[in-house]
């Protein structure tokens, strides 16, 4: 008996070295700053200076702060769009490549290959496309006839504008369903075929029932992703213009700029929360499938 | 045991009057520490401050040698810098020795960190003399000045006048109602009147025609004003005008770059910045440099002959406690700020500062700046300068918008008041 009692202390003791490093970092980058956050969403700060109690002030002015909203609104399109259609289109890119089409190699490579170039020297390029002069006016032109628009600068397109150019890039995810659909067994298509199943009917009741739960674990990847939008739209717009684009992280950034570090604080807190709350819904909704799921269970 | 226990003490004995020998032959030949001040420059790689602010320092770090080295971190980005200075300062770290910031009411705020050092408690007579009164004063918060007024700027209009020629303009239009019929002739020759922009957190050259616009029709102290006043929504009226049938198609979103982009392509006939874009080498190159004219925005209104203006940089230092180290910033910052070392950045660069020198331009361009400054009657602040940079963000955001017609003058107006602290 006191030999187990030993060893269980051995164990335990080998388990919290193990754990402490990373419980370390997890405690001062996010547990710390998490409630240091929360805890000045309660008072009026501006980063410099004494904090002042006041109470949930600040997230009754967030809750009235029409640019919040909209910017609200803003990430809601946005993890819609990255879930529902940037996943689908790289579900239906690793499908096709997973058969090994002739240079699926190259393509699977020219696919990935904007997610490894600077998100600010692709903003930087959309910009240029996007431009009232630029080429995507000059091929609308030509096609259709189409007046130069200024996709940028009209409140109607411009999030949509800043969306497409991130949701073409389908690499990341493309790679994680391939991966995944690569190890689906031969076996299961070559019975389909001996059956008479066709392509189309192999991809849909064999393939698509197998990546299911990689399905739901990028999709839960870019709706989180969505929710938390920053980079490109800050570098190609700025949130603008008349905050059509605004998201919550550059509402969050720009109350910053202007030294309402609790008002920040505030819509931090709120951001933390949403997520939180989109990622245990989608978890719900997906149930099962959820290779994350299984894992709690 | 009693053995090694006897060693142990002789070899302590034995390293404890080494390690007193050896410290006290230390403190008989050790020189004097060299103090090391950390300056994060904005003032770096094609700024046109840059060279003579380089030479400036190494001649500094030459005559002080081994008692006083500035070392310049470079700080190329200046949103970044400024993102850096206000986190540095929120966590309780002064950003380096000696920083620059905007001085406006945002940046106001800095004053209440103890990490600055007041200057009021360590400047003489003779240093705060070399000073232009008024800068100091407006970098002076109740009695505190944590910040030397550095560089100050003129902010007027710049005119292409090789493109207004090209259309029978000769000369800088007087009146609105010249400028008009100037632009109708430049639009109808396929040339965009003016460089707008909607852009980036400030709008800014829109913002400057915005400042100028705003003081003509509301006088000098229009800033005190509420933002509805009328003065404000004809100046937002004007401006819209301008932004949708004077500039080019891409003004609604257009960032600085952009706005300044199209002047030196010569697609624009009038820009709008400070006095550091004259020293900018694209600029010297292009075809029309020797044509520019620098002056006022026609009055729209019964204010006339002022000029927009504002306090560029001012600089700060870390506070500190160890007397050599506040005494070699107060020394850099003498050196850095006496009328020779300022006669020579300006002479580089073509920018103005808050410091009074006989320095007096001979590049053309530059001149004109200091022309235009002599001239005006009185000055004001630029929209950003006095309301600071959240009413700037919002003036910028909704700019596009009416400039859309998504909204009125009047709507325009109120929206930007409403971020105004009272």
């Amino acid at each position: 008996m006191q030999a187990t009692g030993t060893q269980n202390r051995t164990n335990w003791a080998g388990r919290i070295l193990f754990l402490l490093p990373v419980s370390l970092f997890f405690f001062f980058f996010f547990i710390y700053p998490f409630f240091f956050t929360l805890f000045t969403s309660f008072t009026s700060w501006r980063g410099i200076g004494a904090m002042k109690f006041n109470g949930i002030a600040n997230y009754i002015k967030l809750a009235s702060d029409p640019t919040f909203r909209k910017a609200l609104g803003n990430n809601l399109i946005w993890a819609l769009c990255q879930g529902f259609i940037q996943v689908p289109l790289a579900c239906l890119v690793a499908i096709i490549l997973v058969r090994k089409p002739k240079g699926w190699r190259f393509l699977r490579t020219a696919y990935y290959l904007p997610n490894v170039i600077s998100t600010v020297a692709l903003a930087m390029v959309w910009v240029a496309i996007y431009n009232v002069n630029g080429p995507l006016n000059a091929i609308l032109g030509k096609l259709f006839g189409m007046e130069s628009k200024n996709w940028l600068g009209n409140p109607d397109t411009a999030i949509f504008a800043v969306i497409f150019q991130t949701v073409i890039y389908i690499g990341y995810f493309m790679i994680v369903l391939l991966a995944s659909a690569m190890n689906i067994s031969r076996s299961l298509y070559e019975a389909a075929e001996i059956d008479g199943a066709s392509t189309f009917q192999q991809e849909l009741h064999i393939t698509l029932p197998m990546l299911r739960g990689t399905l739901v674990t990028t999709m839960t990847l870019a709706m989180a992703y969505g929710m938390r939008h920053f980079e490109s739209t800050f570098l190609m717009t700025g949130g603008g213009p008349a905050y059509a684009t605004t998201t919550m992280g550059i509402d969050l950034y720009l109350k910053m700029d202007a030294l309402r570090y609790s008002e920040a604080s505030t819509a931090g807190v709120f951001l933390i929360l949403l997520g939180t709350v989109v990622i245990t819904l989608l978890r719900k909704l997906f149930g099962k499938s959820d290779p994350m799921s299984e894992m709690a269970q | 045991m009693v053995r090694t226990l006897k060693n142990l003490v002789v070899l302590l004995v034995v390293l404890s009057l080494t390690g007193m020998l050896f410290a006290q032959s230390q403190s008989e030949v050790a020189p004097v520490k060299e103090v090391e001040l950390r300056w994060a420059s904005i003032w770096v790689g094609n700024d046109s401050k840059a060279p003579a602010v380089e030479a400036l320092v190494a001649e500094y770090n030459a005559k002080n040698a081994g008692k006083i080295k500035v070392v310049i971190e470079p700080q190329p980005d200046y949103n970044a810098y400024e993102q850096k200075v206000r986190t540095s300062l929120a966590a309780g770290q002064a950003p380096a020795d000696i920083f620059t910031i905007k001085f406006n009411p945002t940046t106001e705020t800095f004053y209440q960190s103890n990490l600055l050092m007041d200057f009021s408690k360590v400047m003489d007579g003779q240093w705060k003399a070399t000073f232009d009164a008024g800068s100091l004063q407006q970098s002076t918060v109740d009695g505190v000045l944590k910040s030397l007024p550095m560089e100050t700027a003129i902010l007027p209009l710049w005119y292409n006048m090789d493109a207004f020629k090209s259309v029978g303009v000769t000369s800088v239009p007087k009146t609105m109602d010249e400028l008009y019929a100037a632009f109708d002739k430049l639009k109808a020759a396929g040339i965009a009147p003016s460089s707008q922009m909607t852009g980036d957190t400030n709008a800014w050259t829109s913002m400057i025609w915005f400042s100028h616009l705003a003081v003509s029709l509301g006088g000098v102290n229009v800033w005190d004003k509420p933002f509805t006043d009328p003065a404000f929504v004809e100046a937002a009226t004007i401006l819209k005008n301008m932004i949708t049938n004077y500039s080019t198609s891409d003004a609604v979103g257009l960032g600085a770059g952009g706005s300044g982009g199209h002047f030196l392509a010569g697609r624009t006939a009038v820009f709008s910045n400070g006095p550091w874009y004259a020293g900018r080498a694209d600029l010297a190159a292009t075809p029309f440099f020797d044509s520019i004219k620098i002056g006022s925005l026609p009055p729209a209104g019964d204010t006339t002959d002022f000029m927009i203006s504002r306090l560029q940089a001012n600089i700060c230092a870390a506070s500190t406690k160890d007397k050599s180290r506040e005494a070699a910033i107060v020394d850099f910052l003498q050196y850095l700020t006496s009328p020779a070392s300022i006669a020579r950045i300006s002479e580089g660069s073509g920018a103005m500062f808050a410091i009074k020198t006989d320095y007096l331009p001979t590049k053309s361009l530059q001149k004109q700046f200091y022309e235009s400054a002599n001239a005006a009657k009185t000055t004001s602040f630029d929209l950003e300068a006095a309301l600071g940079a959240e009413v700037t963000l919002e003036f910028a955001q909704q700019l596009g918008a009416l400039a859309l017609g998504r909204i009125s003058a009047e709507e325009f107006c109120a929206l930007v008041d409403r971020k105004i602290e009272r």
